[in-house]
């Protein structure tokens, strides 16, 4: 694919696993997106620091794309953070923080790139499994059930010339599933039949393959990369 | 607050439809501290996504946010559900599935769909 790819949240993790699997695979040039200075640093990406939930952010998004002289092949909504606590604790701040980063920024971002991707596009939301109810993540849930909706409507308002899907990862051996106390982690690995986290590498494989023509009759549908984990 | 929160039409705009989910949240929250059971009430269309992405946004948040609720109240003794209907599903019967399950007590969790426009759709 000769062209351009956006991914949100680049910096890091499963986001910066993703850019570099785009990137791997071909002449297409990665315009990656964050608020972190790190992208910077990330050999295989267009860097653009911006925050995406600011009024002019995806709009300078756009300018960046149309920048490349390049055709939009694609579009992967990563960018999440994450504000837990129990639902009788949630504060305000951190239910909108959660909501527009994970949410609004996907609409956003979506609703400015779309006109952009020609036939074929493809665009790929990151919801996560949380999605089936994760305690203490009500705001992060609900952020991720919307992804999932968003990916819905849009896969029916942009066909038959974009697919829309998005990847539900599990629990993914990023910096913020390493900073969870040890038994605790042990005790969630247990609960995959896999018996392991998974890598970041193992859900850009599947954004990848959602990206590429290789899905090219699948649209409207969320994928689980969790090991299992939502089976029983 | 209110123990059936009916989800409210919006339209393309991200802060009206962040407000339409924090409303959804505050009522939420206060039914959880109160520990009392609640019930979402969505459009089956919106959960389908052929109501446009705002309202899609909503009700499967909405959905995705109760079955988390359930999570922590079935610690507390407290239920979340949600109800999806049919446009041509009568208010009364919706307000009857989502009494039911407020005086119930042992379905936790769960979507109930009222109508038939979601058969042979895939589950959001």
């Amino acid at each position: 694919m000769t062209g351009v790819v956006v991914v949100t949240g680049a910096a890091r993790g499963i986001g910066r696993a993703i850019a570099a699997r785009i990137a791997a695979s071909g002449p297409t040039t990665v315009v990656g997106v964050d608020v972190a200075p790190e992208l910077a640093l990330s050999e295989e990406l267009t860097p653009v620091q911006v925050d995406l939930t600011g009024a002019n952010g995806p709009a300078m998004v756009r300018k960046a794309v149309e920048a490349t002289g390049l055709p939009l092949l694609g579009l992967v909504n990563n960018a999440g953070i994450t504000r837990d606590s129990r639902l009788i604790n949630m504060t305000d701040d951190d239910f909108a923080a959660v909501l527009n980063v994970n949410l609004g920024a996907a609409y956003r971002l979506s609703t400015e790139l779309a006109p952009l991707l020609g036939d074929g596009g493809s665009i790929v939301n990151i919801a996560s499994r949380a999605y089936l109810g994760n305690f203490g993540q009500f705001n992060y849930s609900m952020s991720k059930g919307g992804v999932v909706g968003l990916t819905r409507a849009l896969a029916l308002s942009l066909a038959p010339q974009i697919r829309v899907n998005a990847v539900a990862p599990g629990l993914i051996g990023t910096e913020m599933a390493l900073a969870i106390p040890e038994e605790t982690l042990e005790k969630m690995v247990s609960a995959i039949p896999l018996d392991r986290m998974g890598t970041p590498d193992e859900v850009a494989n599947v954004v990848w393959f959602l990206l590429s023509p290789l899905s090219s009759y699948i649209t409207g549908h969320v994928v689980v990369v969790g090991g299992g984990r939502s089976l029983g | 607050m209110t123990q059936t929160f009916w989800a409210e039409d919006v339209g393309d705009d991200w802060e009206e439809i962040l407000a339409e989910l924090t409303r959804a949240f505050r009522n939420s929250r206060q039914a959880a501290q109160e520990e009392k059971n609640f019930v979402f009430v969505v459009r089956q269309d919106d959960l389908l996504g052929r109501r446009g992405s705002g309202n899609a946004m909503v009700a499967t948040g909405l959905l995705s946010a109760a079955r988390t609720a359930a999570l922590e109240g079935s610690r507390k003794g407290w239920t979340a559900n949600v109800v999806a209907y049919d446009a041509d599903v009568e208010r009364k019967t919706v307000e009857r599935w989502a009494e039911h399950l407020l005086s119930e007590g042992s379905v936790n969790g769960e979507l109930i769909r009222v109508g038939s426009g979601h058969i042979g759709k895939a589950l959001p």
